[in-house]
């Protein structure tokens, strides 16, 4: 056994290759590539002598271009540093890791027996205790167990399995020996990973690193799929599956997504879920659907708030009865998580013997608890060889490295250990196996993590991925477990000694499938996204526009020739865009160096900066709804913007450039929306948030505009120069601007597609096709709503139009603008949000005396 | 001594709840020392679902939900309990050491129904001071139902019973720092207490029959709910009550009606929910335990 000491300088002697394709071993580890006669494995030898002829420039722009693809298709990890969460990339090494199939044969054997002992590890816990009443294991194990969570006892029905998808973290130690570092069933991350990760990276593999014998990675999520299927098969002959996800700030959102598109389930967080009679059902546009099985992403410590509180974002009040009256099928099975916690790795060898009576084939990593007074003694005896842990914590969380601490704290070590043996364990460290990488195009080597994957067959029975998501260090020092820890990740190639049989997730091709016009689930919480991306899509669009209008009056040689900047700066004060220092007065008037400033504002949620990163939010919350397409000019777009916001914009034209940029970037992404999206509610939802917006715009500008003065020529000129009517209104009237002709083409006129009324118009179609009650003769309260707006739109006499006081087109305006306001509540209220955010019922107000 | 215990619940909203799920643990327990004659849970308006449960300690709980909105929600326990036996405690049971893991562990405790209540759980700490502080009466070989009536007339002495001072979910080290608390508190440091000396201890739930003073009638709704402990004093002497707000051993009176256990009280919470809408909401307790047969 070697051990590690920090001194140990990183291993890089064979940072190039040497002639006939070997390379240099280290003692002190094992080496994947070179056999113990100095030779290079079989399973290695086409690949590394392929690579060995490619130039490193060949090699790393083959790299860039898989980590431009992986950055494209939106795969990265959410980090949270200082409370603030970043978006970082994943990296992958195009060159995979080999394993021959006779060795991967023994891990697999290996894994589905861990799987196996596992679930019934944990069906043990949370029903009969036979592991304990037989003194298998100290009561300690589960009884001192912080999430040993009573809620879960008997919480599915005897015989069912509980652990359907299992994944281990893996190293291989200097004997060749692979150990088990962690297990993980509680929502094991990383299998969509490791399926991108083969995706990219063989594509950009070069031609002549292809052409082995690779086991597929399909037939892995075809199991999980008929495992899931076959779970809620009781409850549907076509069962509904659904993905729930932990949500956007979750670290691994982005498999989420992944999974759920590749296994064809809808994407739902907990809000998008509501138990009705103890049954699941999927809040939808069109109302309550019936879900029957569930994959879970995120803890089960909070999967129910009724019998687990908490208010985690996955979250189902009443899902744990659901399960208890068998109405619902979870995997895996809140309650799996338990033996995620390294305590129970000192007692699995009797507990395999114990439930299987055999030996187990897959040894975790040497592990000693302090709780048992022996191994305490071992543990103080070799303190400087081991990690210590917290015993009930999934492994992965705090570690302290003994060896690197001073001779005071391993002191204070020692004595936070006795004051609560039962609470801490100690392993062994390993120094992990070396696997060639590239780096930079050129051959180098680094320190392999696998994580493995098993799903449930038919009762006691677990297949393994032939294949994992290797992470490597740079150095054999001891590593995180997170599945994005490390330098960078890459595949694993099982060889196969026989041809792969092609399979895929693709349906049956002869079989037919019925046409439809919609998707079958439009979940509620989407819609909603999607009416607020509308929103901010046009929003933005209109603050442009106002900034864009009083930019080219500022740079006039003479402001005093421009009256209309008063309007123009209290129309923006209004909408959130004011200067930083601005302390309140009559007549705010945003100077051309107040200007930039004001914009690069951050702090108003009504201003350009908050508009723009909540469109980039939405269509990233909701890419699977817009086209890709779209969510990359809006990605793209709104990246450039808040960069130059950032760096700041040295005077009006440096300003003027971003600005006419964006609005160009904008009119994209609506073209992209208009030509691409189907007519679907997905579309008419985002469209209905469009319309609302500009409406409210308009009857906005109108309002503070027309309470300053009577509009004189400039700012008539500016009100059709904002609604993009400047070109229309010359060729009917030239340069006759009168302003009853201008307030027509603002808000009656229904051929101008910016006008008040074109909107409303459309607005009317949306909410009549809107599902609603078909046994209600009368007409809805949104359809009242928007047919009233609409006459009293079409009822305005030229009369009205250019009445000198402005009067009858300053109440139409405020009529507009609340009738938006209240129509969006409406619609919010009905269709959007079938409910709000839950709350607890504490107990007792009063405590008991 | 039969008993007529009515504990309602009452939330009231300014706005309608929509959906509501819920939880009750409102069902006495059936002991040695106590029947449950009747029992009802009225609950208004009816939910959409009902279902009555056994917790993994043996507790009854009912749960329910609603599909339809409420602005009010009543929830009415309506139990009749007879206390069938009382006990003088006589028996000081064994030397309290011999009931610690360290002394036991290998002839191995043999309940797991006790073992468990011997560990941290989320409202009870193992904490040095709490052994220390109990250490000064539970001294080297005396007995154990001995000490722990010694260590429950201690707290009773040194803790002042005042409402204000903590709230329900006020930790047990600050209970022990400022020397005040009610019922809740006083029943989680002493079980912190006797489970920081290695012995088991439980949380029990249930109610307290107030006597009024003499010559003053009774006061519907004066009574409330009420927790204490119950100590494991090995086979012999079994499950121990003790109340360390009143200084009492339930057992030898008829005052104490039992109503769950658990580790503690965030495993029993009397009535737990989740619910959307209802703008403000107000929730009000009132408990009524009425003799039946006079006394």
């Amino acid at each position: 056994m070697s051990q590690i000491s920090p001194e140990t300088p990183p291993a890089n002697d064979w940072t190039r290759p040497r002639p006939g394709g070997s390379f240099g071993r280290d003692p002190a580890v094992f080496e994947e590539a070179i056999g113990p006669d100095g030779k290079t494995r079989k399973g290695w030898t086409r690949l590394l002598e392929a690579s060995a002829k490619l130039s490193p420039a060949e090699l790393a722009t083959r790299a860039a271009q898989a980590d431009n693809q992986l950055c494209e298709n939106g795969v990265n990890f959410n980090v949270f540093h200082d409370g603030t969460r970043l978006q970082r990339p994943w990296r992958l090494d195009i060159l995979p890791m080999v394993m021959e199939a006779a060795e991967w044969a023994r891990l697999d054997r290996g894994l589905s027996q861990r799987a196996r002992l596992l679930d019934l590890m944990v069906a043990d816990c949370h029903g009969p205790m036979r592991l304990i009443r037989d003194k298998v294991i100290p009561p300690e194990v589960l009884h001192a167990h912080p999430g040993f969570m009573r809620p879960f006892w008997n919480v599915t029905q005897a015989g069912q399995g509980w652990i359907t998808l299992y994944g281990a973290e893996l190293a291989r130690a200097p004997s060749g020996e692979w150990r088990v570092m962690a297990d993980r069933t509680d929502s094991p991350s990383g299998p969509a990973f490791a399926l991108e990760n083969r995706i990219v990276g063989s594509r950009n593999l070069p031609a002549s690193l292809l052409g082995d014998q690779v086991e597929r990675l399909a037939p892995f999520f075809v199991n999980l799929q008929s495992a899931l299927k076959r779970q809620a098969s009781g409850l549907a002959e076509n069962p509904r599956i659904v993905v729930l996800s932990a949500g956007a700030k979750h670290p691994y959102y982005f498999e989420d997504v992944y999974l759920a598109r590749y296994l064809g389930y809808s994407l739902v967080e907990g809000a998008d879920l509501a138990v009705r009679d103890d049954k699941v059902y999927l809040k939808t546009l069109a109302g309550l659907i019936p879900v029957h099985g569930i994959l879970t992403r995120g803890s089960e410590r909070g999967i129910d708030p009724l019998e687990l509180g908490g208010a985690a974002s996955h979250g189902v009040p009443g899902l744990l009865n659901a399960l208890r009256r068998g109405f619902i099928a979870i995997a895996n099975i809140p309650g799996s998580g338990i033996v995620e916690s390294p305590i129970f790795m000192p007692f699995l060898d009797r507990i395999s013997r114990y439930f299987l009576g055999e030996e187990l084939l897959l040894h975790s990593i040497s592990t000693w608890w302090a709780g048992d007074p022996a191994q305490f003694d071992h543990i103080r005896r070799n303190l400087d060889q081991l990690v210590i842990k917290p015993a009930y914590e999934a492994s992965g969380g705090d570690e302290i490295f003994v060896g690197r601490l001073t001779r005071n704290h391993r002191q204070n070590l020692l004595d936070q250990i006795s004051a609560k043996p039962h609470a801490y364990v100690a392993q062994e460290l390993i120094a992990r196996s070396a696997v060639p990488v590239l780096r930079d195009g050129r051959l180098g080597r680094g320190h392999a993590a696998l994580r493995a994957f098993a799903v449930a067959g038919q009762p006691g029975d677990f297949s393994s991925m032939p294949g994992a998501l290797v992470r490597i260090a740079p150095t054999a020092e001891p590593m995180e477990l997170a599945i994005s820890a490390g330098e960078f990740s890459k595949d694993l190639w099982v060889l196969s000694d026989g041809p792969v049989r092609p399979v895929t997730l693709l349906p049956d091709e002869d079989e037919p499938v019925p046409l439809r016009r919609t998707s079958a689930v439009f979940p509620s919480r989407v819609a909603d996204d999607l009416f607020w991306l509308g929103h901010s899509l046009d929003r933005a669009d209109f603050l442009c526009r106002l900034i864009r209008a009083l930019i080219e009056r500022l740079v006039m040689e003479s402001s005093a020739e421009a009256p209309e900047i008063a309007a123009l700066s209290s129309a923006l004060w209004a909408q959130g865009i004011a200067p930083t220092n601005y302390s309140g007065g009559l007549g705010p008037v945003l100077s051309a160096a107040d200007l930039p400033a004001a914009v690069g504002e951050g702090s108003d949620p009504n201003g350009l900066m908050a508009t723009i990163s909540e469109l980039r939010r939405l269509s990233s919350l909701e890419r699977l709804w817009i086209s890709p397409d779209t969510w990359r000019k809006i990605h793209e777009a709104t990246t450039q913007f808040q960069a130059a916001a950032a760096a700041g914009w040295h005077g009006l034209d440096d300003l003027r450039i971003a600005i006419n940029r964006l609005i160009l970037d904008l009119a994209a992404v609506s073209g992209l929306i208009h030509d691409g999206m189907v007519r679907s509610p997905a579309w008419r939802v985002l469209d209905m948030g469009r319309r609302i917006e500009r409406a409210k715009d308009v009857a906005l500008l109108l309002d503070s505009v027309l309470t300053v003065d009577p509009p004189g020529i400039g700012t008539l000129k500016m009100l059709l120069e904002v609604i993009d009517c400047r070109m229309t209104y010359r060729s009917r009237y030239l340069e006759k601007i009168r302003a009853a002709n201008v307030f027509d083409l603002l808000l009656t006129d229904e051929t101008c597609p910016r006008s008040v009324a074109s909107q409303l118009i459309a607005l009317a179609e949306h909410v009549d096709v809107l599902p609603h009650d078909g046994a209600d003769p009368l007409r809805t309260e949104e359809k009242r709503l928007v047919m009233a707006t609409v006459h009293a739109v079409r009822m305005v006499t030229p009369d009205e139009l250019g009445d000198r006081t402005q009067a009858p087109v300053l109440n139409l305006a405020r009529l507009l603008d609340r009738n938006m306001k209240a129509l969006s509540e409406l619609i919010t209220r009905k269709y959007l949000l079938h409910s709000g955010t839950p709350r607890q019922i504490t107990s007792d107000p009063e405590m008991p005396g | 001594m039969r008993y007529r215990v009515v504990h309602e619940t009452r939330y009231s909203c300014t706005e309608l709840v929509s959906v509501g799920h819920n939880e009750a643990r409102l069902k006495p327990r059936s002991t040695p020392r106590q029947i449950l004659v009747a029992h009802a849970l009225e609950i208004l308006p009816a939910p959409s679902t009902r279902t009555d449960w056994v917790d993994y300690f043996g507790n009854g709980v009912t749960r329910f939900a609603f599909n339809h909105g409420y602005q009010n929600l009543l929830v009415q326990a309506a139990s009749e309990v007879e206390i069938v036996q009382t006990q003088p405690v006589t028996v000081a049971g064994p030397h309290w050491e011999e009931l610690t893991p360290s002394s036991n562990r290998d002839q191995g405790r043999q309940d797991l129904g006790v073992i468990e209540f011997g560990f941290e759980s989320p409202r009870c700490r193992i904490v040095p001071d709490f052994a220390g502080y109990a250490g000064a009466v539970f001294t080297p070989g005396r007995a154990v139902v001995d000490a722990a009536t010694a260590l429950m007339a201690r707290i009773h002495g040194e803790f002042q019973f005042d409402p204000a001072a903590t709230t329900v979910t006020t930790p047990v080290e600050q209970v022990f720092r400022q020397r005040r608390g009610v019922c809740q508190d006083f029943a989680h440091l002493f079980i912190s207490m006797l489970r920081s000396l290695g012995l088991c201890a439980r949380y029990v739930s249930g109610y307290l029959r107030t006597i009024p003073p003499p010559g003053q009638p009774r006061l519907v709704g004066a009574d409330a709910s009420h927790a204490w402990v119950s100590l494991w004093c090995g086979p012999e002497v079994g499950w121990l009550d003790l109340d360390p707000t009143t200084n009492l051993l339930p057992a030898a009176g008829k005052d104490h009606i039992t109503l769950a256990w658990g580790r503690d009280y965030a495993d029993i919470a009397p009535l737990k929910g989740v619910f959307t809408g209802g703008g403000q909401c107000a929730m009000s307790v009132g408990v009524d335990v009425a003799p039946l047969d006079g006394a």
